[in-house]
C-alpha cells in the first residue's frame, strides 16, 4: 500500500500530464473550452436547472441514452455488474428567486445558496421567466444605508413602476433571478465565468462519457447530474435513495475551493492551478477512507493523469450516499473566487479531471 | 409654370425659382430614434479612464467627420462661422485605475484616477471582470474577491472592499507573462462595460447619463444644423481631475474662446455613480431635439 501522504497538504503527483503532442493537447482544450462555455452558458438556479440539463443531453454522444426522475436529475447508466459506481456533478448555480412583486414593481428577493451578496448589488440583472429572460438591474442600496461591504436585503426592478407593468413583461413571484454571464478566456490556459461551481463538474462527466472505452468497463457505473445541491444536496438525497445500499462507492464531481489566491489564508486548500485535480480528501461534509485515496492515487498514476491531494471547505452530493454505506471519494479542480462572478479556473485541469473520472470508471 | 416673358418676367422666374429651391431643399438630417439609441449603446459601451481617453477620442473623430483634437485630447467640431461664439461641451472620461505595481506570481495591483463621490466605488469591481488597456489591446482581468467558502464566518460587518485589496487576475503567474500580455505599469484598467438596456426605453452602465448626454450631443452636431453665428461642439476630457470643470474644458475655452454662451449637455439619472446608472433613452432623445434647437436658433 502506498504511504498515506499528510491531510491538509495539497501535493500534485503522477507523470506530466496527458501531454502526449502539443496538437492533441489542444485539441483536449478546444474540446474542453467548448463543452465548459455551452454549459456556463445556460442558466439554472437551484430549482430551475431544466435547461442546463437539456443543455448536458445535448452534448452527451448519440449513443448515451439519458433518463430524468421525478426530482429533475439526469442519469446516463452503463455496464453491469458489480460493483456500482456512481459520477455526480451537480447542475445547479447559486442565484435568487422572486419571493414577491411589490406594488413599485420591483422585486423581493430570496436567495438560493451561499455567496456574498455584495457581488450582485447594482448590477445587471436577468429574470428567467420560462419563455425568455427578462433584463433589470440589481437595486443599488441607497445613499441612507450603511456603509459596510454587506449590502441591505437585495432587491431587483425591471424598469417599471407598477406591480401590473411587471407583469405584463411575464414577470412573477417563484421565478430565479441571476446577473448576465459569459465564458471568458484568460491568459494562456485560464478562464473566468460565474457558475464553474459546478459546470466543470458537468463537463467532466460530459466528456469523461464521450471518451469512455465502454468496452473496458467491468461494472456498472451511472453518472448522475443532480439538482439543488446548493440548497442542501436535495437532488443527490432522492438518487440516493433510490439506489440505497445497491452503489459500492460514488465520486461527487465539485469545486475545490481553493486557496492559491492572494486574499486566501494558505493554511490549507492551497491546490494549485494548473497543476491537476484534486482529491478533495477531506471537507465538511466527508472524510476519504485512506485506502480508497491510495486507490484512487494509484489509478492516477498509472494513467499518467496529475493528482493533487488537499482539503477544502464545503459540502458535497456524494455525502448524501454514505447513510447507506455507500463510500464517497469526491474529486475536485482547483477554483478561485468561489461563487463569484470572476470564478477562475486552468482549463488543463478540466480536462485532467474528464481523464481521471474516465480512468476511474474504466479501472476501479 | 407659365413662361414669363422680358425683364420683369425674367426676375420673376427666379425669384419663383429661388422660392421652389428653398421648399425642395432637404431639411438637415435629424437623428433618429434608432440612430441616437444606437449611439448611447455605443458610448456606453466604451472605456475612457481619465487621462488615457485616446481610444474613446479616436471613435469619437471616426463619428464625428471635420472633428479635431486638441493637445489634452478634447474633440472638437466648429459649425457655422462669425459671432456670436456659443459653446456646447460634455466630458466623456471616467474614473478608473492604472496598474500600480505587477507581483512575483503575477497579479496587477491598482492605483485610482480621477475623482469618485461614491464611498463603495473600488467595491464595485471586487469579484468582477475588468478590462486592462495593454499595448496590444485590451486583456481581460478579475478582481479576486475571497471564496465564500473560505470565509470563515467573515464578512458581515466588514468595511468596504477597497483598492489597496484588489489584486487584479489576467491569468499570469510570473511577471513576464504579464509583460508578455503588453501589460505593465500605468496600463489603464476599469471595469468591464456590461451596457443593459431594459424595461420602457432604459440603458444601464457606469456613467450612463453622461455618455447618452454625449450621444445626443453627437447626433445633433451630426445633423450638421443650420447654426447662427458658431457653435463649438467639443467632448473634453479629464472632467475628474484638476480644475473645476476638468483640464480639457479649460483647454477648449483657452484656445477657441471666449464663448457667449456655454451649454453643457446633460440628462438626469437613476442609481447614479453605479454599475447600472440608468438613464432614459427617451430623455436622451429629447435632448438631441433641444441641442439642435438650442444651435439653430437666433442667439
Amino acid at each position: 500500500m502506498m504511504r498515506l501522504l499528510p491531510l491538509g497538504v495539497a501535493v500534485a503527483l503522477g507523470a506530466t500530464p496527458l501531454r502526449d503532442a502539443a496538437g492533441q493537447d489542444s485539441a483536449r482544450i478546444a474540446e474542453t473550452q467548448e463543452v465548459l462555455a455551452q454549459l456556463v452558458e445556460s442558466y439554472g438556479v437551484s430549482g430551475a436547472e431544466a435547461p442546463v440539463r437539456a443543455r448536458v443531453a445535448r452534448l452527451l454522444p448519440d449513443w448515451a441514452r439519458s433518463e430524468t426522475d421525478t426530482a429533475g436529475n439526469l442519469w446516463v447508466r452503463l455496464g453491469s455488474g458489480d460493483p456500482l459506481v456512481v459520477f455526480v456533478a451537480h447542475l445547479d448555480e447559486i442565484g435568487f428567486r422572486v419571493d414577491s412583486v411589490r406594488a413599485d414593481g420591483s422585486l423581493a428577493l430570496e436567495r438560493r445558496g451561499g455567496f456574498f451578496p455584495s457581488l450582485f448589488e447594482g448590477r445587471p440583472a436577468l429574470v428567467h421567466t420560462g419563455h425568455g429572460d427578462v433584463p433589470g438591474v440589481f437595486l443599488p442600496r441607497d445613499s441612507s444605508a450603511p456603509l459596510t461591504h454587506a449590502p441591505p436585503p437585495l432587491a431587483a426592478s425591471v424598469g417599471t413602476a407598477t406591480a401590473a407593468a411587471t407583469a405584463a413583461l411575464g414577470v412573477a413571484a417563484g421565478q430565479t433571478v441571476t446577473m448576465p454571464k459569459r465564458f471568458v478566456r484568460l491568459a494562456g490556459t485560464r478562464a473566468t465565468a460565474r457558475s464553474f461551481d459546478d459546470r466543470v463538474g458537468d463537463a467532466a462527466l460530459v466528456l469523461a462519457v464521450r471518451h469512455l472505452d465502454r468496452a473496458r468497463l467491468r461494472h456498472a457505473v451511472v453518472f448522475l447530474w443532480s439538482v439543488r445541491e446548493e440548497t442542501g444536496l436535495e437532488g443527490a438525497r432522492v438518487a440516493a435513495r433510490a439506489l440505497g445500499t445497491a452503489p459500492a462507492r460514488v465520486h461527487a464531481v465539485d469545486t475545490f475551493v481553493s486557496a492559491d489566491a492572494p486574499l486566501e489564508t494558505p493554511t490549507f486548500g492551497v491546490a494549485r492551478l494548473g497543476e491537476g485535480p484534486v482529491a478533495r480528501a477531506v471537507d465538511n461534509s466527508s472524510v476519504t477512507p485512506p485506502a480508497a485515496l491510495d486507490t484512487l492515487l494509484a489509478v492516477a498514476r498509472a494513467r499518467g493523469v496529475p493528482l493533487q491531494v488537499g482539503t477544502t471547505n464545503g459540502g458535497n452530493d456524494g455525502s448524501a450516499f454514505v447513510p447507506f454505506g455507500v463510500v464517497d471519494v469526491p474529486l475536485g479542480w482547483p477554483l478561485r473566487y468561489s461563487h463569484s462572478p470572476a470564478e477562475v479556473v486552468d482549463l488543463r485541469d478540466v480536462a485532467n479531471l474528464a481523464a481521471l473520472v474516465g480512468a476511474v470508471a474504466e479501472e476501479w | 409654370m407659365r413662361k414669363v416673358g422680358g425683364r420683369n418676367g425674367g426676375r420673376a422666374l427666379t425669384f419663383t425659382g429661388a422660392v421652389l429651391g428653398l421648399l425642395i431643399v432637404p431639411p438637415p438630417d435629424r437623428p433618429t430614434a434608432e440612430s441616437l439609441d444606437a449611439l448611447a449603446l455605443r458610448l456606453a459601451g466604451m472605456t475612457a479612464v481619465t487621462g488615457f481617453e485616446q481610444a474613446m477620442g479616436d471613435s469619437l473623430l471616426a463619428l464625428l467627420p471635420g472633428a479635431t483634437r486638441d493637445p489634452t485630447g478634447d474633440v472638437t467640431l466648429t459649425l457655422g462661422r462669425g459671432t456670436p461664439r456659443r459653446l456646447a461641451h460634455c466630458a466623456f472620461d471616467e474614473p478608473g485605475y492604472v496598474v500600480g505595481a505587477v507581483t512575483p506570481d503575477g497579479y496587477l495591483t491598482l492605483r485610482r484616477v480621477g475623482r469618485v463621490t461614491d464611498r463603495l466605488f473600488d467595491q464595485q469591481i471586487e469579484g468582477h471582470r475588468v478590462t486592462v488597456f495593454g499595448d496590444r489591446g485590451p486583456v481581460p482581468g478579475v478582481v479576486g474577491v475571497r471564496s465564500i467558502h473560505l470565509a470563515r464566518g467573515r464578512g458581515g460587518e466588514d468595511p468596504p472592499f477597497t483598492v489597496d485589496q484588489a489584486y487584479v487576475d489576467v491569468g499570469a503567474a510570473s511577471v513576464p507573462e504579464v509583460a508578455a500580455l503588453g501589460v505593465h505599469l500605468l496600463s489603464p484598467v476599469a471595469m468591464t462595460r456590461q451596457p443593459q438596456r431594459y424595461g420602457p426605453d432604459l440603458l444601464a452602465a457606469p456613467g450612463a447619463g453622461s455618455r447618452a448626454a454625449c450621444a445626443a450631443l453627437l447626433a445633433a452636431a451630426r445633423a450638421r444644423p443650420r447654426v447662427r453665428g458658431t457653435v463649438v461642439v467639443a467632448f473634453t476630457t479629464q472632467h475628474l481631475l484638476g480644475p473645476r470643470g476638468g483640464a480639457g474644458l479649460a483647454t477648449v475655452v483657452a484656445r477657441q474662446g471666449p464663448f457667449s454662451e456655454v451649454r453643457e449637455a446633460t440628462l438626469p439619472v437613476r442609481f447614479a455613480a453605479s454599475p447600472v446608472e440608468t438613464v432614459s433613452l427617451g430623455a436622451a432623445r429629447a435632448l438631441a431635439d433641444d441641442l439642435t434647437r438650442w444651435m439653430e436658433r437666433a442667439p
